[in-house]
């Protein structure tokens, strides 16, 4: 009986919850005019991938999701290099102020990164890096919440690999790549996840950096489409591209992002 | 003992070379890694400061005016009226999304099949972008007679809402949709609660002859508490800064009854470039966010025994 009550409810729930991938896809197959029209129309079956083709055709788009690859791939390879280097500094080397420049860097955490973007975009302006990748990237190469999570990863692993190695007359180098990367992988893809889905997500940062039209990633282009007249088709079709990357990494890594909320929530 | 020893024989030469051996990636990675800190994290923290008591100018030249701009926040209604909005959409927010979390969480942990596969869906929206989940919602709750919500309102014989397009409904539409948006991230943290209770406390309320609902209030519920502070913290710090639904689908309207903390930060900033009187919104926003950590502080540490 409880069964039986689990299973409607996982099937009413996941169908609302997927409603609304199930519009994207439908709208984006749909006559840009007609696509606002009844949802009865939908029944309709003159499907067309009128949509796509424009988009693709429109050069715009295209360097939209070209803008919004370098905004992303750069930070999540360097975070996850930066972020494992120092997460193993912290959990392992044994230095002056270790602990201080850590909690320094915890309690930087509660500050909200809508209070530090007037200064940086004054900042900015004067480095000459508004519409520019490095406002963007320069920031984000690094990020507190990844050292965090491989710290919390590192210190729960036994130091005797490392001190083997040390006998063996191994450096600090070596040991990193020899044996803390490769122990450390599952954190580190981890952090390579969040760091995606951050940086591809981001609305409110390049929506102030980014004042020219080809310097838009896919989230403001798409939000300067939002709302216009008969552009719904084009909308869903344009979302529904610059959702395949979100999904393929959800797919292939979500293990990864429950397994990090979970521990970031670990304190 | 013995290694100290040897230590304190080697000559400064060999002890800064020995430090460097050691310590090599320390000096090499921690120290720039530390200036990046100062430049983009700390150096702007204080410079907000400094902004609030300057008038700002992009092009010419600044000149510091004291308290002129905290004074302007206490006589801005549109601030008062902002605060008020984000106030209200919390409220509208934080519990659906607790309750929903734990819903979903409870029927995953149920011993469904393919609860993996649910769990994917549930956790989908979390992952999606929120223009891509806002372009669908305004889809949904168009204001007129044939947008969907009003389509089946229609069925039930309900006049169409104006939805986005009200001043009385634009910020619950709103609402709901980052209750949609965040509901999967909270459903993985009562979910991990939910496997750490021991299943024998369970047995044990069978045995006794309790009924699902009453294990579920008795037993379930209370020893979820950690989780529901730590949910309520991050929930209620996360609708302080309700921004993008905002920006996406109405503008801060209709009547600025959509107006929040942070759309309004981001106008008078960005679109009327009052730059120092933003600084001061943003350091609004800091305090009431700070009071939330420190309550977090206060509350979680003495009950974290569960994680």
């Amino acid at each position: 009986m409880k069964k039986i009550i689990s299973y409607v409810g996982v099937i009413i729930f996941a169908a609302c919850f997927l409603l609304p991938f199930i519009i994207m896809i439908f709208g984006s197959l749909r006559d840009m005019q007609y696509a606002l029209l009844s949802p009865t129309y939908w029944f309709s079956d003159n499907l067309t991938l009128a949509n796509y083709k424009y988009v693709l055709n429109d050069g715009i788009f295209l360097r939209w999701i070209l803008n919004s690859l370098i905004i992303t791939v750069v930070p999540v390879f360097s975070q996850m290099f930066f972020c494992t280097i120092l997460g193993y500094i912290f959990a392992k080397k044994q230095f002056a102020g270790r602990e201080a420049i850590f909690w320094v860097f915890m309690a930087v955490i509660m500050i909200p990164q809508q209070l530090l973007i007037i200064p940086k975009y004054i900042m900015f302006s004067n480095f000459g890096w508004i519409n520019s990748y490095e406002a963007l990237i320069v920031p984000e190469i690094w990020g507190i919440m990844g050292v965090f999570l491989i710290r919390q990863y590192l210190q729960n692993i036994p130091n005797d690999f490392e001190e083997a190695a040390k006998i063996d007359g191994a450096g600090d180098f070596t040991i990193f790549m020899k044996i803390i990367f490769p122990l450390s992988v599952p954190v580190v893809a981890t952090v390579g996840t969040f760091s995606f889905i951050g940086n591809w997500n981001d609305l409110f940062q390049p929506l102030i950096y980014m004042t020219k039209e080809e310097m838009f990633p896919v989230t403001v282009g798409l939000a300067s489409l939002l709302g216009k007249e008969g552009h719904f088709g084009i909308e869903m079709a344009g979302s529904t591209l610059s959702f395949i990357p979100t999904f393929l990494i959800f797919l292939f890594f979500q293990r990864y992002f429950t397994e990090g909320i979970q521990l970031s929530g670990l304190k | 003992m013995t290694e100290l020893t040897a230590k304190t024989k080697l000559s400064i030469g060999q002890r800064i070379k020995r430090n460097w051996r050691e310590h090599s990636i320390v000096y090499l990675f921690l120290i720039p890694i530390l200036i990046h800190f100062l430049i983009f994290q700390v150096f702007p923290f204080a410079f907000s400061l400094v902004l609030t008591f300057m008038d700002w100018r992009v092009i010419g030249v600044s000149e510091f005016v004291g308290f002129k701009h905290w004074l302007n926040f206490f006589s801005d209604t549109l601030a008062h009226k902002a605060i008020w909005n984000t106030v209200l959409f919390s409220l509208y927010y934080i519990i659906p999304t607790m309750a929903l979390g734990l819903t979903l969480a409870l029927i995953i942990n149920s011993g469904i099949k393919f609860s993996g596969f649910f769990k994917g869906i549930f956790f989908l929206p979390v992952v999606t972008s929120f223009v891509i989940i806002a372009g669908i919602w305004s889809w949904i709750f168009q204001g007129t007679d044939s947008g969907l919500v009003n389509s089946i309102l229609g069925i039930f014989g309900i006049e169409p809402q104006l939805f986005l397009s009200s001043s009385s409904q634009a910020l619950m539409v709103l609402a709901g949709l980052s209750i949609l948006k965040v509901s999967g991230s909270t459903m993985i943290y009562y979910f991990a609660g939910l496997q750490s209770i021991p299943s024998q406390l369970y047995e044990a309320a069978k045995i006794d002859g309790a009924n699902a609902f009453r294990i579920f209030w008795k037993i379930t519920f209370p020893l979820l508490k950690p989780i529901h502070f730590y949910v309520l913290i991050i929930t209620t710090i996360g609708s302080f800064q309700v921004f993008d639904s905002t920006y996406l689908l109405t503008g801060g309207g209709p009547n600025y009854s959509t107006t929040t903390i942070v759309f309004y930060l981001y106008q008078q900033g960005f679109t009327s470039l009052n730059l120092s009187y933003a600084a001061v919104l943003s350091y609004i926003l800091f305090f009431i966010i700070l009071v939330i950590s420190l309550i977090q502080r206060k509350y979680l540490g003495q009950d974290s025994s569960i994680y």
